[in-house]
């Protein structure tokens, strides 16, 4: 069922918030192979289902009332064990609840469990998981994406229709594009980032998944708030973006990319984007070419600036205030076997990378210029929002790979973020969303939006989804 | 970067790595620094830094004391502390 059947079916009594999470729990054991889940807190989610059966009426119109919901294990939740899938935080138990968990607690949703993810958020692939890889739902052996790779496969198995990620570089889109459901990544600053466990802070933002455009909204709307707790956090006019759905933005201008063929897209990929563009078209909007030949260079400037706050935001874990501690005879030991201990390979990786460019004598060649490519990606988008409403592209340059394709070409997984890192330099909204399949595997494309234009988005994505069925195929 | 420059960066990180696997470490990290210099092809002079991208001033709060006193909740997260106290290996001799 989507997010929209379930809710009203709750709302009208046909199911209640019990049924609906033991069916999650069937679901969840039907699946258990995937390894979606770090933990799952059964009893914990029955009880709550059975107090707001008790209590509908408080319930049953809030945005997300009754529904289940499972979260990145990246969110910190209060006396519930939060890892960010590393054997740092293996057994770190939060004293405080994130905001968005908080949010979607005070908007009615049962939290079912926390999903793996690949370590601190680093990885397209979950691979990366101290507790082992998630498996797309739709061919085992393939990986489901990443880094919310298990909050994708978790709605894409149908445990729950509604759950929560985060996209520093890609990481709702790149797996909501590879599991086949739709997944946005807001504007930077609409949703607050208070007990997010931060990997690159300027890029950081969390964000909604769910197999359509409405469950996206609804879910936005129970996400987003104005938080003191995070100064990043924007002040705005609120929007109800579900209500926003019915509203009328009329024909639209959508930016395409000048010879994007020529960026290393797969056929099955492009072939999808050619379709929608025509179905787009037979929607009443009109296309308009964007010259964006420094697209490449995002990449590199993403793996300078994101590895930097990497390395000064993970210098936290000291095996002293929290998480694992080695065993050790000196300060500078515990430090460092702590740590060499409780990241793993690819986190210290990145760690050392942004250590290294942030060091005396090579700032300027690397960091400074890196916040130079940012600055030119940003001023080509604002050029491009003079003349058009959306930027239209694929989300990846692929459908889901084979496990373990890392080893042979690590820079290959790299540049699988090319056409999502774009719109988190610019810190912009965007959206992936189905729309065509190949091999019986999904394919996503992405709207990316100007600054606060998540019901635009949302909006575009919803008529197109009235119109087309790509978002409602399952796997079997 | 040769052996002794991977020491130094390891250091300042704070990570270890075993002397052996030093060639294979340095061999990763140029690999993805490789990729970074690909930035070097484009013309940047016009273009300053950005630090975020939405631009935003600091946002300061009113000195104001509020109740989130929350310091034995961390306490008893440290993976070893007594009172009120962080405990960690001897510093001064």
């Amino acid at each position: 069922m989507t997010f929209k059947e379930t809710r009203a079916q709750f709302r009208a009594k046909k199911v209640s918030a019990k049924e609906l999470v033991q069916d999650s729990f069937k679901n969840i054991n039907k699946h258990e192979e995937l390894n979606i889940f770090i933990s799952k807190f059964e009893d914990d989610a029955i009880a709550h289902a059975e107090h707001i059966d008790n209590n509908f009426s408080d319930f049953k119109d809030l945005p997300i009332g009754g529904i289940p919901i499972a979260h990145k294990d990246i969110f910190c939740t209060k006396g519930k064990k939060t890892t960010c899938a590393s054997k740092m935080l293996e057994s770190f138990v939060p004293p405080y609840d994130s905001t968005v968990t908080r949010n979607c607690y005070e908007a009615g949703s049962i939290m079912i469990g926390k999903t793996n993810m690949d370590e601190f958020a680093m990885g397209s692939s979950n691979e990366t998981s101290f507790f082992g890889p998630v498996k797309n739902p739709w061919q085992k052996s393939l990986v489901p994406g990443g880094s919310s790779g298990g909050s994708a496969a978790c709605i894409a198995a149908g445990i729950t229709s509604i759950s929560t990620g985060t996209d520093t570089g890609g990481s709702i889109r790149q797996p909501a594009a590879l599991c086949g459901i739709t997944g946005l990544k807001p504007t930077y600053g609409l949703i607050s980032r208070w007990g997010m466990i931060a990997f690159c802070s300027s890029m950081d933002q969390a964000g909604p998944f769910a197999k359509d455009a409405f469950g996206c909204s609804a879910l936005l709307d129970a996400m987003s708030s104005f938080d003191t707790k995070d100064s990043t956090c924007t002040k705005r006019q609120d929007k109800n973006f579900e209500a926003s759905l019915v509203n009328d933005f009329g024909k639209l201008r959508i930016g395409v990319i000048k010879g994007i063929e020529d960026f290393g897209i797969s056929e099955s990929v492009l072939k999808a984007y050619e379709n929608t563009k025509d179905v787009l078209q037979q929607m009443g909007h009109s296309f308009h070419e964007l010259d964006f030949s420094e697209l490449s260079s995002g990449i590199c400037s993403y793996y300078v600036i994101a590895p930097a706050e990497c390395s000064s935001n993970l210098s936290r874990f000291d095996g002293v205030k929290y998480g694992h501690r080695a065993k050790a005879e000196n300060i500078n030991d515990l430090y460092l076997i702590s740590r060499s201990e409780g990241f793993g390979e690819e986190v210290q990786k990145r760690i050392l990378i942004g250590t290294y460019v942030l060091s005396a004598g090579f700032y300027d060649a690397y960091y400074r210029k890196a916040q130079r490519v940012r600055r030119m990606i940003k001023s080509k988008f604002d050029k491009f929002f003079e003349s058009v409403d959306l930027v239209f592209l694929p989300t990846t340059l692929d459908q889901a790979f084979k496990m373990n394709r890392e080893s042979s070409d690590p820079n290959k997984m790299y540049k699988e973020d090319l056409l999502t890192i774009p719109a988190n330099l610019a810190g912009l909204p965007a959206i992936s969303f189905p729309n065509g399949f190949s091999n019986n595997l999904p394919i996503g494309a992405q709207f990316i939006g100007n600054y606060f234009t998540e019901d635009l988005i949302l909006n575009t994505t919803n008529k197109f989804q009235e119109v087309t069925d790509w978002h409602k195929m399952t796997p079997s | 970067m040769d052996k002794i420059e991977l020491k130094n960066l390891l250091f300042l990180a704070r990570l270890g790595a075993n002397e052996k696997d030093y060639l294979e470490l340095i061999k990763k990290l140029e690999n993805t620094l490789q990729l970074i210099d690909q930035m070097n092809e484009v013309d940047l002079e016009k273009f300053e830094p950005l630090n975020n991208p939405l631009e935003l001033s600091n946002v300061s709060r009113a000195d104001k004391e509020n109740d989130r006193n929350a310091k034995r909740d961390f306490l008893d997260n440290s993976p070893r502390s007594d009172e009120d106290y962080f405990i960690v290996p001897k510093i001064v001799e």
